[in-house]
């Protein structure tokens, strides 16, 4: 078991490596990530949102349906929390072992 | 050879990050050690995002500077273009993961009340043991 884990750990590993390769390098300023929508945001975020910090205006203005749906996910797990830790009044008996 | 590892280290590191959690997840048996490789998994993409956002030389957090000040001193309607995109930081990959942050630790929030419940029900959170235990019935 150990052993097929470790396998399967470097199988995929040396699959990454073999993808990072294709990925631009550290640090590169005209990399795809950088050049293609983020100007757009660096540069009209004043313009549009009166938000000098663009990480928030993209969070609370750009992306707020986005946010709105973050919000449902913590309060899914929030519930799904209560429901499995509180305390079983019918089956308090039933625990076996 | 040389710069080639070391202009890419960046992605080794999150390789090995991720493979140490990868192999934590399928090899460990106790519950709450495949829950800590999950959480290294998904810190190796966290930082593997926030390293795409790295521009080099003299780059700042996406907050630009005096952002009101000049909006509100040169009267311009359209003031944003004297924003020099080199200067900052690219601040999507950290919107992406702040959001990323917000399931990850739900997520962990969940796994942990569903090992707590195990631990309850079976007194164990070894995986062998459980599953010993579930075969008798």
């Amino acid at each position: 078991m150990k052993i097929l884990s470790v396998i399967a750990g470097v199988l995929v590993g040396a699959a990454l490596i073999y993808g990072a390769l294709d990925m631009p390098k550290w640090g590169d300023p005209h990399s795809p990530a950088s050049s293609h929508v983020s100007p757009y945001y660096l540069r009209h975020s004043i313009e549009h949102t009166a938000t000098p910090n663009v990480v928030t205006s993209v969070l609370a203005d750009y992306r707020g349906y986005d946010t709105l749906g973050e919000t449902t996910v913590v309060f899914t797990a929030g519930i799904a929390c209560i429901l499995l830790l509180r305390k079983g009044r019918k089956r308090q008996g039933k625990r076996h072992v | 050879m040389f710069d080639f590892i070391v202009s890419y280290y960046n992605y080794w590191v999150f390789i090995g990050l991720m493979m140490v959690g990868f192999y934590a997840m399928m090899a460990k048996r106790n519950l709450i050690k495949k829950i800590i490789g999950m959480n290294i998994f998904q810190s190796a993409i966290i930082f593997f995002y926030i390293s795409t956002s790295v521009k080099k030389g003299g780059v700042t957090v996406p907050i630009l500077e005096h952002g009101h000040a000049a909006h509100a001193a040169d009267g311009l309607e359209h003031g944003a273009h004297a924003v020099d995109i080199m200067q900052y930081a690219n601040p999507l990959p950290h919107v992406l993961m702040l959001t990323a942050i917000v399931v990850m630790v739900a997520t962990l929030g969940v796994a942990l009340a569903v090992a707590i419940m195990i631990y309850r029900r079976y007194n164990t959170l070894e995986e062998d043991e459980i599953i010993k235990l579930l075969r008798r019935g």
